[in-house]
């Protein structure tokens, strides 16, 4: 493992905005740190880049201890969410001034600093104040001047969150790009799922300063580990039930079956993605597939919004939301329709109720 | 009709007040070029002699010089002294912190007069009074808080992490004040400078009270010289103070006005 | 291995406190041998006694207090110094708010023009300013030359409370403004357009939306020139000949040219309580406007 975080703690008297978080990444590898504000990610990105000092725990690059080493020792590239680049200088001062630190020749910097905007494609403004850019290239050259010094670990912290929806997908896909070629060993902070679904090798969630999951995005989108990942990284039904003596889960009258099981007659957290279920309306005779949940409902309200269609489906006095891709043939179904719910058994995502808060 | 004449009747009252606030800074150089022995209205006649007496006289011109001396001492010593003050109260959080800034600050809120004879009764005993040095230090405890005040003002207008971001480019904490923080409070800088060197220049009360009678300083002396008589030499010196305020404030505008151009 | 790295953290942390005591020593040097010493033993200074031949009596004693508070003199002065104080506020507010309502209202060049002719004054020493008053005022000098050219006789307007009063209104005026700017920056104009489109008539609008909005402002310029009125030294001696005793004009004969420094102590004593009480005027009448 390249990078290696050991229960990293951040305390400020009474308030623990990190604690205990462990993960490695190896070389070559996107990592994303996802969560909500306020989190601890950034916390933990400034950590490992030495802006600010850990209380306790270890970061350990190339089997080297870091954490007392002062930032300007650490040959981390590091991008700021609002860039930071320096207004008085040029672009291409800017760029050359890691170079510069590191005591390199003038030649030897001058290739190398157009090199790095060829790289990022801003060749030919090398002259101009950051101010005079637009965003999108303010980024390119702060992404540039973070790899220009050859980090050993490249930092993103929110780079995308300043540009508007189409540059930001544009930028994701370009980081990306880059990143694999140079087999660049990356942590990635973002609050942004499907920015962090997008593009990252593994995703860690975290929650309230700790580890909630760490796993590929599919892992942490399929099979996430607690409800609050669940609930994070897309939109989700919540239904509080019971576990029945045979396995299944008692949801009023009908039975639902999950993958796993739990004791008899405790409380169980069911949570199930509004686009797994599908809607059929309640007298047709479909064939009931091995596996397969079935619930009937009544549709109190739709919702059009061109790529789908959301269903708020009333069910044994809970609300379920449905989501179906639209289709040209418009065959929807109305408030007050009977319907009935069906999705896979293996998309019901069970939690033992005390893990939702 | 009505409405443009009551608007006119407005303009004339707000142009008799700018008037009345300009005034005595306009009126000295008409009195400055009187050919009279003493400050008449109208003078007799026109002529530059008391320009020639300026220069003539010893007191005044010897008081002229010390005071620029002793405001670019005051300038340099404030710079010196207030910028690592500055950078120290603006970057840490530490307990005191505030209290400390109130306690630097402090000075300005104490009338001078005050200021003045407390500064004296404590001077009189180590034999600072009519020295350099207790000149220094009694303009240095007002320059530093208005330095104090600007430089904190324009290191908390830096834009974001472009600290942090040079530190992840491999400077050290001092490169990254000489080639980060520092061209970037210039403006600040040359602003507490000026604010330094104008305040020193002018300081009044202070300087009478720990001047002396050896150490000739232009605005002790300037008030003195009103006292006893009533010539206009002093129109020919407040000509030229505020001529030389002027360009002061041109340059210093075009220096700050420049440098926000160029960083825009 | 862990011990070591708490060790080496501890250190560091203590290195990084030096740095920052170092880096503010120079100032609290300066800080403290003009300004807490001397103060703090001015204040000790009003507890001594000069006798008479000047020199200062040893023991600590309320006599320079008492002979204070008993001599009807010093109170005269002290309520001479807080009327012209408040005359002077209340005039120089007359004169500044209109004006920088105007320059408020104005933008581009023509503000920063207006703006630099009402603050630059402050930049030019108060001996030249006052100067500047007693070629106006003198008896030889421009105003009463333009009454006697108009036929009347001029009456004195130097050497008197008159010619105070108007050398330090002008003398305050800049603070006054820059007071007042500060406070229309949160006087937006679109107000003044809602107001009007309700139906109010421009008095209306002055008297409704505008003015309560600066009063902060009006507040905080108030302070500082009622504040400054009562400290100023040299505009009034400079003026007044000698003839308005003031508290501040008070503390610099007794010091300089009577050598009684127990009084003068005790003066400005005096004159940090007039602070104290505008202050607390000021505080209370803002959280009444707010």
């Amino acid at each position: 493992m390249y990078l290696k975080v050991e229960s990293l703690e951040k305390r400020y008297g009474h308030l623990v905005p990190v604690s205990g978080l462990s993960f490695s990444l190896g070389q070559g590898e996107l990592l994303g740190l996802l969560g909500p504000s306020g989190c601890g990610k950034t916390t933990t990105l400034r950590m490992i880049s030495g802006l600010i000092h850990a209380t306790s725990g270890k970061i350990i690059v190339g089997g080297h201890d870091v954490t007392h080493l002062p930032t300007y020792r650490r040959n981390m590239g590091v991008m700021f969410q609002s860039y930071a680049l320096f207004p008085h200088m040029t672009i291409a001062e800017n760029v050359a001034f890691g170079l510069e630190m590191r005591k390199l020749s003038k030649a030897d910097i001058a290739q190398r600093v157009s090199s790095a905007l060829s790289m990022v494609r801003l060749p030919a403004l090398g002259n101009r104040k950051p101010l005079q850019l637009s965003g999108g290239q303010q980024q390119r050259v702060a992404l540039a001047r973070a790899l220009v010094i050859e980090p050993d670990i490249l930092l993103l912290d929110e780079p995308l969150s300043n540009l508007d929806a189409k540059l930001r997908d544009e930028m994701r896909n370009e980081i990306r790009e880059i990143q694999q070629r140079l087999r660049m060993t990356t942590v990635f902070v973002t609050h942004d799922q499907t920015e962090a679904m997008a593009i990252c090798d593994r995703i860690v969630v975290m929650n309230r300063g700790k580890l909630e999951q760490i796993g590929t995005p599919h892992e942490i989108y399929e099979r996430p580990s607690t409800p609050m990942v669940a609930d994070f990284v897309g939109r989700i039904n919540r239904i509080r039930c019971r576990w029945r003596d045979d396995g299944a889960i008692a949801f009023g009258h009908t039975a639902i079956g999950a993958v796993s099981t739990g004791p008899a007659g405790s409380e169980v957290l069911v949570m199930v993605r509004p686009h797994r279920i599908e809607l059929r309306s309640a007298g047709a005779k479909a064939g009931r597939a091995e596996g397969e949940n079935t619930i009937p409902g009544t549709v109190r309200q739709v919702t059009y919004i061109g790529d789908s269609l959301q269903y708020a489906v009333e069910s044994e006095g809970e609300k379920i939301m449905v989501e179906q891709a639209t289709t040209s043939a418009g065959d929807t179904y109305k408030p007050g329709d009977a319907v009935t719910l069906n999705w896979r058994a293996r998309d019901t995502l069970t939690f033992a109720a005390e893990a939702d808060v | 009709m009505l409405g443009s004449f009551l608007r006119s009747l407005q303009f004339l009252g707000l142009a008799a007040i700018l008037l009345f606030l300009l005034a005595p800074v306009i009126l000295v150089f008409p009195i400055s070029f009187s050919a009279d022995a003493y400050v008449a209205w109208p003078p007799s006649g026109w002529s530059t002699r008391w320009y020639g007496e300026l220069l003539k006289n010893e007191e005044l011109t010897e008081a002229f010089s010390n005071s620029l001396v002793l405001a670019i001492y005051v300038t340099i010593l404030t710079l010196l002294i207030a910028t690592p003050a500055a950078l120290v109260l603006a970057r840490n959080t530490f307990a005191g912190r505030s209290a400390l800034v109130s306690l630097f600050t402090s000075p300005l809120l104490l009338p001078s007069i005050v200021l003045g004879l407390a500064i004296l009764v404590i001077f009189v005993g180590y034999g600072l009074v009519g020295s350099w040095t207790g000149m220094i230090i009694g303009h240095l405890v007002i320059t530093l808080p208005y330095a104090l005040r600007v430089l904190m003002t324009g290191l908390s207008t830096l834009p974001p992490f472009v600290e942090d971001a040079a530190g992840t480019l491999g400077a050290g904490p001092f490169a990254v004040f000489r080639r980060i923080t520092l061209p970037l409070i210039a403006p600040a800088l040359v602003a507490s400078a000026a604010l330094s060197f104008i305040v020193s220049f002018d300081e009044t009360v202070i300087s009478l009270f720990i001047a002396g009678t050896r150490l000739k300083l232009l605005p002790v002396s300037l008030y003195h010289y009103v006292e006893s008589r009533t010539d206009p030499l002093i129109a020919a010196v407040s000509a030229l103070m505020v001529l030389g305020i002027l360009v002061l404030v041109i340059v210093i505008e075009r220096a700050i006005g420049l440098r926000k151009a160029v960083a825009k | 291995m862990k011990d070591s790295a708490a060790v080496d953290q501890s250190n560091s942390s203590r290195r990084a406190a030096g740095v920052v005591f170092g880096l503010l020593l120079p100032i609290l040097i300066v800080n403290i041998i003009a300004f807490v010493v001397p103060v703090l033993n001015l204040a000790a200074m009003s507890f001594r006694s000069a006798t008479a031949i000047g020199s200062l009596d040893e023991a600590l004693t309320l006599s320079t207090w008492q002979s204070l508070l008993g001599d009807t003199f010093y109170w005269s002065i002290l309520w001479r110094t807080v009327w012209m104080g408040a005359l002077i506020t209340a005039v120089t507010l007359l004169l500044s708010y209109p004006l920088a309502l105007f320059v408020s209202r104005r933008s581009g060049w023509v503000k920063t023009v207006l703006v630099v002719a009402c603050i630059s004054p402050l930049l030019i020493s108060a001996v030249v300013r006052t100067y500047g008053w007693m070629v106006i005022l003198g008896n030889q000098g421009f105003l009463p030359a333009l009454i006697r050219a108009s036929g009347f006789t001029p009456p004195r307007l130097i050497n008197n409370e008159f010619g105070v009063l108007v050398g330090m209104t002008e003398i305050l005026m800049p603070y006054m403004i820059l007071s007042l700017l500060s406070g229309f920056g949160r006087l937006d104009p679109i107000l003044d357009q809602a107001a009007e489109t309700l139906g109010a008539r421009p008095l209306t609008v002055l008297r409704r939306i505008v003015l309560p909005l600066s009063l902060p402002g009006i507040l905080l310029g108030c302070l500082l020139c009622f504040v400054l009125a009562v400290s100023s030294f040299i505009t009034p001696k400079m003026l007044a000949g000698g003839r308005v005793s003031l508290l501040a004009t008070e503390i610099y004969d007794q010091a300089i040219v009577t050598l009684n420094w127990p009084l003068a102590a005790c003066l400005s004593v005096f004159i940090l309580f007039v602070f104290g009480a505008a202050l607390l005027a000021y505080g209370q009448l803002s959280k009444i406007v707010d």
